[in-house]
């Protein structure tokens, strides 16, 4: 996943104080030295207006040396001539202590780390890591970090459905049950799933002008996520804040393809209310049957009004919640706000089971810091 | 009377004129013999009749001969233009293969293939070609990785490399007939790049000036056969096997054609192709390509989906001043930025 600096932006404030008022100039040069001023003005105008569009477009693309993540004739070579593939480069030291790793003007996100704290939004793959004590229940089992989840119920992904509809195509009829779950490509998450090869689907994307996310290729998609809309964090949510962090896409009305939620149902089709998925059967006379996603806190039975739901109003980082427009810096959580597969689980791995964001065996009515599944459910938790 | 004047003339002219061509296609004429064979003891020395010729350190010849003192990277020998391979001081204008000076010097043995007589064993690979497998090998004694790099034989490029001793791999060649470059002979080879004799030598258009000062449309024109030539020792690099087969690919492709979609429909992007042929790009020669067919002169014209990908696209044969004998500082090129190099092919990573 690259790098993507914020763009830059000036405020006509700061830019009408870089300019103070100059005194009148004294007769005879007033003419003169009046259209030299302003075309002094004017020249310093366009080129600030240049240099924000240039360096907003530089800066949304990957930057870097190409020698730091490909090697052209490596003694073991990987694809797209890349250092390692994926993992080569986004989980470089396992047992390390850095979770973001720059090298040159590269900044690459780890997702595959040891650094205390420092879990990245998508989680971290090393609680499922072989070689490092993995419990296979704490995340997804990607080929090149984890063997195949040897479970047999979990040979396909819970919830799939064949032949769902996915930006550009269909999913796999059948999930073989050697398949294992790949980074990206057909059995994977990134990069555009209607291409089996995990390499092709991605092709470009890193060197792509990612400088608007609305999902029309893979390098324009939230992540890398074919498809999906969003805003993303600069750093990966390390150490975002309430006002300052990834924007996720939610729809309620369940008509797009571009929300977090639904890209997740591609595999957990079930699990999701969008008729290309598992469609509204996850609610029976107005009882959920399985947690809901994609859909608002006014969708809530009985309404929001006097909800328990109304008490979660400043965004959570622990259980975020999606917008019909994200832009990352919302602080408050309403009405409209979206509930979404990640407002309970991370998509690589967490310390916990079920890529849970928290213990859900420690999540209990008895609780009164009100975390866990009581960021939202607030009245189950003791008082 | 006249007009037998004229005609008698005429022939002799041409006559003159041919032979001039053909020293100036490399075959040396020289009365000179000294100049070059006097720089190697004993060399002018009559051999004991009935036995052969005895030489000791014959690869020294070969750089005795195109190695200067001076920053000229064209010298004259006995009026003869010698291309100079190894300056032992910064060359002023490298030629198409570069110069061995880069490995020569304290700058790192990467710079540059070790021969020996120029440079010690290379501390990374010592003394194996990277890539080298001997199924690839056309060679029968293929190469032996317990003897140094040499200019010519069995452990170098040029010459025959069925003939174990340097200068007897390619010994006559200079003197030979060597027109056309049709690679039936070591000196009708693309400069001497002959391999064995069951292998048709390599081709290619010869550029007077051994690339000196070569642009656009002053340049050597490679073929696909000097890729092959360079998978003689470093087959890894370029077997479909090792390589990929189109995407991803394994290791960076060679010997392919330069496809005429996405990126690459915007080679060299620096220079833009005259407003009457928007189907071609423009010719560099920091990123050259080879031809399917060698034209008769040099062309300052790229068709993509033709052209051929090769080694020499990115590297050059001696040394350079960059890593990996580059034709550019890999360390400096960046993706998301305006550049050469890399770029001059892969325009979509930069700006």
């Amino acid at each position: 996943m690259p790098h993507r600096e914020k763009r830059m932006t000036n405020s006509k404030e700061l830019r009408a104080e870089s300019n103070p008022t100059h005194p009148p100039l004294s007769k005879g040069r007033s003419k003169e030295g009046s259209k030299s001023n302003e075309f002094y003005v004017i020249c310093v105008f366009l080129f600030v207006l240049c240099s924000l569009f240039i360096a907003s477009d530089v800066d949304a693309k990957m930057k870097g040396r190409c020698k730091d993540c490909h090697s052209m004739h490596a003694d073991t070579p990987y694809p797209v001539l890349t250092k390692g593939g994926c993992v080569g480069c986004h989980g470089q030291f396992p047992d390390g202590t850095q979770n973001i790793i720059t090298i040159g003007k590269t900044r690459i996100p780890q997702v595959l780390h040891h650094m205390q704290n420092g879990d990245l939004a998508g989680g971290n793959f090393y609680y499922v890591a072989d070689g490092y004590n993995p419990d296979y229940s704490k995340g997804h089992n990607v080929l090149g970090i984890s063997q195949p989840e040897s479970i047999p119920t979990m040979t396909s992904p819970p919830g799939f459905i064949g032949n769902v509809v996915i930006p550009g195509g269909t999913g796999p009829v059948d999930w073989p049950e050697q398949q294992q779950l790949t980074c990206s490509g057909t059995w994977g998450c990134h990069g555009d799933r209607t291409i089996e090869d995990p390499y092709k689907s991605l092709y470009n994307a890193h060197h792509a002008n990612n400088l608007v996310i609305d999902g029309s290729t893979v390098g324009r998609s939230y992540r890398f996520l074919y498809g999906i809309k969003g805003k993303e964090h600069q750093d990966w949510e390390y150490q975002a804040t309430i006002d300052n962090h990834n924007g996720y896409k939610g729809d309620i009305t369940h008509s797009t393809m571009d929300t977090i939620s639904y890209l997740c149902g591609e595999c957990h089709a079930r699990f999701h209310p969008h008729p290309n998925l598992g469609g509204a059967g996850g609610a029976r006379f107005g009882l959920w049957v399985g947690h809901p996603a994609d859909i608002s806190f006014s969708s809530v039975h009985g309404g929001f009004a006097g909800s328990e739901y109304q008490e979660y109003a400043i965004y959570s980082l622990e259980s975020p919640v999606a917008y019909s427009n994200p832009t990352g810096g919302e602080r408050v959580v309403d009405v409209d706000s979206i509930v979404m597969c990640l407002s309970c689980h991370r998509p690589h791995a967490t310390l916990y089971r079920d890529s849970l964001r928290w213990d859900y065996s420690q999540i209990s009515t008895d609780d009164i810091t009100r975390t866990g599944c009581l960021i939202c459910h607030t009245r189950k938790g003791g008082h | 009377m006249n007009l037998r004047l004229i005609i008698s003339i005429s022939i002799l002219s041409f006559i003159f004129s041919l032979f001039l061509f053909s020293k100036s296609n490399g075959a040396i004429v020289s009365d000179e013999c000294e100049v070059c064979h006097g720089l190697y003891p004993g060399m002018m020395e009559e051999a004991p009749l009935g036995e052969p010729q005895k030489f000791k350190l014959q690869n020294a010849l070969c750089i005795d001969c195109h190695s200067n003192s001076n920053r000229d990277a064209i010298k004259i020998l006995g009026g003869v233009r010698v291309p100079v391979v190894n300056n032992t001081v910064k060359p002023d204008k490298s030629l198409a293969g570069g110069n061995f000076y880069y490995v020569a010097k304290d700058f790192g043995d990467r710079k540059g293939h070790n021969v020996d007589g120029i440079a010690s064993l290379d501390a990374k690979f010592k003394g194996v070609p990277p890539g080298y497998d001997k199924d690839f090998d056309p060679s029968v004694s293929g190469y032996n990785v317990e003897k140094p790099l040499t200019c010519a034989g069995s452990n170098g490029c040029h010459g025959n490399r069925n003939i174990e001793n340097p200068f007897d791999a390619i010994r006559g060649s200079h003197h030979a007939d060597d027109s056309p470059i049709d690679g039936s002979t070591t000196a009708k080879s693309y400069r001497y790049l002959k391999n064995t004799n069951k292998v048709k030598g390599v081709l290619g258009l010869e550029d007077a000036d051994w690339g000196q000062n070569s642009s656009s449309k002053k340049h050597n024109e490679y073929s696909l056969s000097i890729d092959q030539y360079c998978a003689s020792c470093h087959s890894n690099f370029y077997n479909k096997e090792k390589i990929g087969k189109m995407g991803p690919w394994f290791r960076h492709p060679t010997g392919i054609v330069l496809p005429k979609t996405g990126e690459y429909m915007n080679y060299n992007p620096a220079v833009s192709p005259p407003a009457d042929k928007k189907e071609v790009r423009i010719y560099n020669p920091d990123a050259p390509v080879a031809r399917p067919i060698i034209p008769e002169s040099a062309s300052e014209t790229v068709k993509l989906g033709t052209d051929i990908v090769t080694c020499l696209s990115c590297h050059v044969a001696h040394g350079s001043p960059n890593e990996s004998m580059l034709r550019w500082d890999y360390d400096a090129i960046f993706s998301g930025e305006a550049g050469g190099g890399c770029l001059i092919c892969h325009t979509g990573k930069s700006e």
